[in-house]
């Protein structure tokens, strides 16, 4: 079954908070590094939710999304939101060096989703090195996957599955219990982000690859995004003292995990924020419900992200 | 006749050849890994100096060596001794040793240039630092080298300036090194690159670390390689030591080899095999360092003199081939001992001692492959991996006396199929790394139950 069939993806809130951190750092960047003229290339499925953002919050105007479903690809035409997207039917791994081969996209910078459906495979990853050492100069690149642990196999073997996929950057001493459901999204998205370093610095690609994006989030699974600038040589200077000031985001330490809450339970907690304290499990009972740590942590730091509750209770 | 001002070719050399130019011959790896040779030597130095043999039990957990990594920095610091003041006004800087330089006992350095290459290839900024015991207290300097400074100084004058500085927390040496390289910077960057660093340390410096050295890269300490050959059932090793006289100095050979791991069923370049591969070969070790890992090139004799070249069908095969020697410079090391001068008397001569149970192995696994499946892999299941430490003399590899049996002919099913499903199908085995080779087995078993039913 395709992903679009059984999700509407706005609605995952980790997920949303896990794009507006992306639109957010990608804001930014692109402002550090004047990439309007940028061509936003992803996967809107039938949703589009990345390519509003990209639209809105980028002000980019031209985009293209890749559909390999043929159901899939009818309907992201029927429902594609503006008139510049271009909905194009096929498999990324042949369509992105088809998209590159086109002289007007060679010579802007790309911003490229590539939002998968399921578990990093040995086919994503030489995606992946495809797309870091091709993307044009001032590209920014971005991958999601899934790290739900099953599909990496069972415990014993999961470790050898993930140096299998990745390859010299995964260490040797890689334990079970690194990649157990609780930490299996940290460690893809470490090592995952070590690849990526690794291609780029192993192909000497002039500017160079800076680590931006590291977000494992959980929704129903664990999820990862990983993403990084690919600079031409004299912007990297500027991209770079974006991703290094404190205020950026973009690097997530503790799984995002934003609970599911009804827009009462929401209105009730905003009402106490921003503030500078964290909020306690003991004030949230006060106010009359309850939340576990975590979540309220994810809450607080993150509420601004959370998607329109509205569409979640009805 | 030749005019008096043209009646001597200039030989001088130039600074620029040590820095741009024999850089080239070395890579970033080797080069980190000669100032981790240097500060062994120390070590090896201070705990007694006695021929690195395998039976030798020097301890050397005293000894650490801290490898900093950082996209901008490089720093390496050992608690081994440092360098004395007089050694460093003397020689440890010049390019090359000079003839009458003291050598240190059972030493892996031996040229007098690995240091200043590796410090030139890394980067331009370099600061070395050296804590020494002198009469019973301790004294320190250090030598800042700013390498396009010193370049532009010009050829005539090529000392460096030694300078007062404070103690280090023990006796040792620390090098710092900034204004990376652009080929430098770019490795540093690379997490593929420290992973692999690490990986070779565990490898070529097994020996020292099974003696209790510890070397850290960026805060993680590394553990050495077990280096392990078979043994039980109708195998056994080879373990044989020579002694060989040169220039009134002497030099201490050992050689092993046998089976390290079960062969691989499956010859198939394209099988999911390689790793154990990656372990099968000859190794050459000199005062203890492995200069040559896993080889099977000519260099350890594979295709030459009828010897066949090497083939995945001898994976599993292991052999070392250990000198030492007081005199470091009698050992068949190369100046950036990674590989040996195939030149050299004293390997050549020892290269018969590796082709015979190189050739043993090769009949063996030719062999092996006519007989029964179940009753090979029955017999070498029985050997059970021992470390080099403890593999008994014996002066030949033994290996099973093979009688050819008749069998069933046998048929040879090949096909391919998309990788994404047999992984899928692996999984649904129960185990998502399953050999390609078991899951065609199993699901031929499954097919011959379900469809043919009993034998
Ligand atoms: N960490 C260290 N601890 C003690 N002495 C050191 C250290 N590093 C360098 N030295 C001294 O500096 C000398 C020069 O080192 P260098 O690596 O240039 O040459 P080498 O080790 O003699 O020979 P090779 O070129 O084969 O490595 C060494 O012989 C040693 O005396
Ligand atoms: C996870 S969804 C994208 C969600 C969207 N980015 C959002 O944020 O709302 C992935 C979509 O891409 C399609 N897809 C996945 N992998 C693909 C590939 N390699 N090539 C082309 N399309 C692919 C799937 O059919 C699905 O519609
Ligand atoms: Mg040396």
């Amino acid at each position: 079954m395709a992903s679009f069939d059984s999700i509407n993806y706005s609605l995952r809130p980790s997920k949303s908070v896990q794009r507006g951190i992306v639109f957010h750092g990608l804001k930014a960047l692109s402002d550090a590094m004047a990439l309007q003229n940028s061509l936003y290339i992803g996967f809107g499925s039938i949703w589009f939710t990345d390519f509003v953002m990209a639209h809105k919050a980028l002000e980019i105007d031209e985009m293209i999304s890749i559909e390999a479903n043929d159901v899939g690809f009818r309907r992201a035409e029927f429902n594609k939101v503006y008139r510049s997207i271009s909905v194009v039917e096929g498999r990324s791994e042949d369509k992105l060096p088809e998209l590159l081969n086109q002289g007007e996209y060679q010579a802007r910078p790309w911003i490229v989703w590539l939002d998968y459906d399921g578990a990093l495979d040995e086919e994503k990853v030489e995606e992946m090195r495809w797309l870091l050492l091709n993307a044009p100069p001032n590209s920014i690149v971005l991958f999601t996957f899934s790290a739900t642990q099953n599909a990496y196999g069972k415990p014993a073997q999961r470790p050898g599955r993930v140096a299998d996929i990745l390859g010299p950057v995964v260490p040797d001493e890689l334990s079970r219990e690194d990649c157990n459901q609780e930490n299996l999204p940290q460690t893809l998205a470490s090592l995952t982000m070590d690849f990526l370093s690794s291609v780029v610095a192993d192909n000497a690609r002039p500017g160079g690859f800076i680590r931006s994006f590291k977000i494992p989030y959980f929704d129903s699974v664990g999820m990862v995004t990983v993403g990084g600038v690919l600079p031409a040589l004299g912007t990297a200077p500027a991209a770079r003292a974006v991703i290094a000031d404190h205020k950026w985001q973009g690097i997530v330490d503790e799984m995002i995990q934003a609970p599911p809450m009804t827009l009462k339970e929401v209105a009730t907690l905003q009402a106490e924020l921003p503030c500078l304290e964290d909020l306690t499990r003991a004030r949230v009972q006060e106010l009359g419900f309850d939340l576990l740590e975590h979540q309220i942590r994810s809450f607080q730091r993150y509420y601004k992200y959370l998607p329109n509750f509205a569409e979640i209770v009805s | 006749m030749i005019p008096g001002d043209k009646s001597k070719a200039s030989a001088n050399p130039t600074k620029a050849f040590f820095v741009r130019m024999i850089t080239r011959d070395i890579t970033l790896e080797d080069c980190i890994f000669d100032l981790i040779d240097n500060s062994i030597d120390g070590a090896w130095e201070l705990a007694g100096g006695r021929p690195m043999s395998l039976a030798d039990d020097t301890d050397l957990s005293a000894y650490k060596i801290s490898i900093e990594i950082k996209p901008d920095r490089f720093s390496i610091h050992d608690n081994c001794g440092g360098i004395s003041l007089d050694d460093a006004a003397n020689y440890a800087f010049t390019f090359g040793r000079k003839d009458d330089a003291e050598t240190e006992n059972f030493s892996i350095g031996v040229y007098g240039i690995g240091m200043k290459r590796a410090v030139f290839k890394i980067g331009s900024k370099i600061g070395i630092k050296s804590t020494f015991t002198d009469n019973g207290g301790l004294m320190s300097f250090r030598v800042p080298v700013d390498v396009n400074a010193w370049l532009a100084a010009g050829d005539g004058n090529w000392d460096f300036d030694i300078e007062g500085a404070d103690n280090l927390a023990a006796p040792g040496v620390q090098i710092d090194v900034t204004d990376l390289n652009e080929a430098a910077a770019q490795s540093f960057e690379s997490p593929r690159f420290i992973q692999d660093l690490r990986r070779a340390i565990a490898r070529d410096y097994a020996l020292h670390l099974h003696r209790g050295l510890t070397i850290e890269v960026e805060g993680k300490s590394i553990n050495g390689w077990a280096i392990e050959l078979r043994q039980g059932g109708e195998f056994s090793p080879m373990r044989a030591s020579f002694e060989e006289n040169i220039e009134g100095e002497k030099v201490y050979v050992e050689v092993l080899a046998g089976m390290e791991a079960i062969p691989p069923e499956d010859s198939d370049p394209d099988g999911d095999w390689d790793e154990d591969q990656n372990r099968s070969g000859w190794y050459v070790v000199c005062n203890g360092r492995i200069v040559l890992a896993a080889d099977k090139t000519t260099l350890t004799g594979w295709g030459t003199e009828s010897w066949p070249i090497w083939h995945p069908q001898y994976t599993g095969f292991m052999g070392l081939i250990i000198f030492s020697s007081r005199r470091a410079d009698l050992l068949p090391l190369t100046t950036t001992k990674r590989s040996v001068d195939a030149t050299s008397q004293l390997y050549r001569r020892y290269r018969p001692n590796m082709r015979e149970p190189s050739k043993a192995w090769i009949a063996y696994t030719n062999a092996r492959r006519q007989r029964e499946r179940d009753e090979v892999v029955g017999q070498e299941q029985e050997a059970k991996s021992v470390p080099i430490y403890e593999v008994a003399a014996q002066p030949a590899v033994v290996l099973p006396q093979v009688a050819t049996k008749k069998r069933v002919p046998e048929a040879n099913v090949l096909y391919s199929v998309p990788k994404p499903r047999l992984l899928k199908l692996a999984t649904a085995m129960g185990n998502i790394r399953m050999p390609y080779k078991e899951v065609g087995l199993q699901s031929f078993e499954y097919a011959y139950a379900d469809l043919v039913g009993e034998d």
